[in-house]
């Protein structure tokens, strides 16, 4: 069994939205996500997918995650920028990826790999 | 708009934190991707998300636009990252 499953959210299928929607009442992509982070345990949003990352920050996040074998939920922020956007506006966290654990954010790359290297990363993953 | 250097960064970093030290490097030589090391006072009680917020908050939009990345290791002053 792979130690990682790949869930696109279903905002990315959803029709498109105006560009000029109102933000304040509803934010369905926003929504998404915060529900996404809600129901998995460990959750990284990343850019491209565990098995094809785009980027060396996202490929070393989920190496590192892989080395724990750590099962792992994955969100690709690449197919629509304004999944980025509100994940960034949630989370105060400018850069791709984030890693969250039991719903709060654990960090970027570099903070995953510290504690990756530091065996604080096993410790919050158990 | 000019690339900034990692000269560039390292200043802004110290100008926008007070009492930081930053060593910066622009690892690939292209002005968008730099690394940095960062030891401040200010750092004392926070996380590392703390303390990595307050250096990307000195760059506010330009992380993730005119700087594609911004990798950091930072650490008060009594615990002195070396590497």
């Amino acid at each position: 069994m792979p130690s990682s499953q790949f869930e696109p959210l279903p905002m990315s299928s959803g029709e498109p939205t105006p560009a000029s929607a109102p933000s304040a009442q509803t934010n369905p992509i926003r929504d998404a996500i915060a529900e996404a982070i809600n129901e998995h345990k460990v959750i990284l949003f990343m850019k491209g997918t565990p098995d094809a990352p785009a980027c060396g920050f996202s490929a070393r996040t989920v190496a590192a995650l892989q080395a724990l074998d750590a099962p792992f939920a994955a969100v690709d922020v690449l197919p629509d920028p304004r999944i980025r956007q509100e994940l960034s506006a949630l989370s105060d966290w400018p850069t791709i990826p984030q890693l969250f654990v039991d719903g709060e954010l654990v960090g970027g790359c570099d903070i995953v790999i510290e504690m990756f290297e530091s065996g604080e990363l096993a410790q919050a993953l158990l | 708009m000019r690339m900034p250097s990692a000269e560039d960064i390292k200043q802004r970093i110290e100008a926008g934190i007070p009492g930081a030290h930053a060593d910066v490097e622009d690892y690939t030589g292209g002005g968008d991707h730099f690394r940095a090391s960062v030891t401040a006072p200010a750092f004392d009680g926070l996380s590392r998300i703390q303390q990595h917020r307050l250096v990307y908050a000195v760059f506010g939009a330009e992380i993730g636009g005119a700087i594609h990345a911004l990798a950091l290791k930072t650490g008060t002053p009594s615990k002195v990252q070396t590497n």
